[in-house]
């Protein structure tokens, strides 16, 4: 990147103040319509079609779309861009099949959060469902939360002009203490709302940028004499692969929207859709948001190719291109888009984690009971608390903690997006499946991540199997020291950790390092569910314990 | 110079499928919207 001068970025600087001033604003408005427990972790039930449509988006893409994606076609060329159909068809499935029949189920349950949906849907007398679900939630997405408050850290030093350790520092502080800040004040209607402003400055961004680029470089002709000349496979659909590793990068990309009905930060905005026709009206939002969001972003990349061709890093396509091509006070609103993507992703995830903590476990799995206003209180400590935690997570860099957000995507979409479709459109599953959904889901998601890491890291990838089984006897334990297993517990604990060890096996036996992992995770998980359940029925007197 | 061009695949990917897909979405909220307005 050339260097940019202080004028430009003084402007960038002050845009960046006023754009977390509008957020601070958002949050203290919401705050001042927050009366109570439902109003915090769900908005009472109150979204229009803009804010529940654009919020399930915007919190389903953090950095990544205007970071990885722009770096994905920068890289690849027009091949790089199979995320896009890959993600849309996530989104279709997310707001034709999902949507319609989630907000009146859980309305009619009086369900909260995922888990809650789950545990209403079949039923959990002892708790083994919530415990589960919650402990998948929290280990993901404090791991998701840690990661974007760095990310947001990052691109706040970056634009504000800050500089070394202590530059990230306070970017991360400043960048996470706000949205922390809102969050904790105006719960889920402060999300909601944040996320509408910020998702629509995502989308201006990234229509308007690449438009803009494409005229400045002489129009879209211009654009492909470019790329090709730079190198011809960027204009082909395979960028120059050919049979297995093809199929696997094409199988892969389009996997990638699997992911989306089991994101409970992104089906929770269904849930707090106002009526049937706000659903109707946030598909086409949603999807009209999803094809300008991910084209943007993947044109951005490839005119960046072009524009820019010495960038080392392809990720900073768009901030660089942002920098040097437009006026400073617009750089300092495209510069606010990338941040935006990142931080309605924080607000979201930092939201969830804090109803898993404050609803899920104190009111629900420890009988706290409390009341509206408690519940209210309760819930904006937790926020904070875990607010807290991220920052102290992502200034000290704990490997740990990203090591987690390597298996987070693919961990809660193998886990939770078959159990929903499940949930929502079949019957023939009982709890004891819905067990072994997400103990499988998530088990397969590690053991064929490790295991297409295996080139690079044989030594854990070997030890997958016995860590697989031990794991498997330690919940065994747990669930009888805790009396909370039946027979049909323990036969869904065993079955996720066959299920578990025989994909470790297939990965390696049959070479199956291109396909992405959460492919078979969620085939498995959806099997594991239908299979169990045939084996366990449930007996009527049961069902209503 | 050589004269560069996309892929029949490229093409379908780059905005064949975009367009498609916006196209389905109007037409499924329009027949929506016709079928409550005559159950209305």
């Amino acid at each position: 990147m050339t260097p940019v001068e202080g004028s430009t970025l003084t402007t960038v600087a002050v845009v960046m103040v006023a754009y977390l001033g509008v957020l601070l604003f958002i949050g203290w408005r919401a705050a001042k319509r927050t009366h109570g427990g439902e109003d915090f972790h769900l908005a009472g039930r109150s979204l229009g079609a803009w804010s529940a449509g654009i919020s399930s988006t915007a919190s389903s893409e953090s950095g990544w779309v205007t970071l990885g994606a722009v770096g994905m076609t920068f890289t690849y060329g027009v091949s790089g861009l199979w995320y896009a159909p890959g993600c849309l068809l996530g989104y279709l499935v997310n707001v034709y099949l999902i949507a319609p029949r989630l907000r009146p189920l859980s309305a009619d349950q009086g369900s909260v959060t995922l888990t809650d949906v789950i545990t209403r849907r079949w039923g959990d007398p002892r708790n083994v469902l919530r415990v589960t679900a919650t402990a998948i939630i929290l280990v993901c997405m404090m791991g998701y939360v840690a990661a974007q408050m760095t990310a947001a850290g990052k691109a706040f030093s970056s634009s504000l002009g800050f500089e070394g350790r202590g530059g990230y520092i306070l970017g991360v502080v400043i960048g996470a203490a706000v949205i922390t800040l809102v969050t904790s004040l105006g719960g889920f209607r402060a999300v909601a709302w944040t996320d509408l402003f910020q998702g629509l400055l995502v989308a201006i961004a990234l229509i308007a940028l690449p438009l803009y680029a494409i005229a400045r470089l002489g129009g879209f002709g211009a654009l492909v004499q470019g790329l090709g000349a730079i190198d011809p496979n960027f204009l082909s659909a395979g960028g120059g692969r050919l049979g297995p590793v093809l199929w696997g990068f094409v199988i892969g990309q389009l996997g990638i929207g699997l992911g989306y009905p089991g994101m409970p930060h992104v089906i929770t905005r269904y849930m707090a859709a106002r009526d049937d026709r706000q659903v109707q009206r946030l598909q086409v939002i949603a999807m009209f948001w999803g094809v300008a969001v991910f084209y943007g972003a993947g044109l951005v990349g490839l005119v960046g190719r072009v524009m820019l061709p010495n960038l080392a890093d392809g990720e900073q396509a768009l901030m660089a291109m942002a920098l040097q091509l437009v006026h400073p006070v617009l750089a300092g609103l495209l510069l606010a888009a990338v941040i935006s993507a990142i931080l309605s992703t924080v607000s979201s995830q930092l939201l969830v984690a804090a109803s898993a903590v404050s609803y899920d476990v104190v009111e629900k799995t420890l009988g706290q009971a409390s009341d509206d206003r408690r519940s209210l209180v309760l819930g904006r400590w937790t926020v904070a608390v875990v607010g807290l935690l991220g920052i102290l997570v992502a200034l000290s860099e704990v490997r740990l903690v990203f090591w987690f957000v390597l298996f987070a995507w693919s961990g809660l979409g193998a886990a939770f997006a078959p159990l929903i479709l499940l949930a929502l459109m079949r019957r023939g599953v009982n709890r004891h499946g819905a067990l072994a959904a997400m103990l499988t889901g998530t088990g397969v998601t590690v053991a064929w991540k490790l295991g297409r890491d295996a080139a690079s890291n044989p030594e854990i990838f070997a030890r997958v199997w016995w860590v697989t089984l031990l794991a498997a006897a330690a919940i065994l334990v747990l669930g009888q020291l805790a009396r909370a297993f039946d027979a049909a517990d323990r036969a869904a604990v065993v079955a996720a950790a066959s299920l578990t060890v025989i994909s470790w096996w297939l990965v390696q036996q049959w070479g199956l390092h291109n396909l992405y992992e959460l492919v078979p995770a969620f085939f498995l998980a959806g099997f594991a569910a239908l299979a169990v359940s045939a084996i366990t029925p449930i007996s009527l007197e049961e069902r209503s314990e | 110079m050589e004269e560069h061009s996309l892929t029949f695949g490229a093409h379908l990917l780059l905005w064949v499928f975009p367009l498609v897909l916006v196209v389905l979405v109007i037409a499924e909220d329009l027949h929506d919207r016709l079928k409550s307005g005559a159950d209305r």
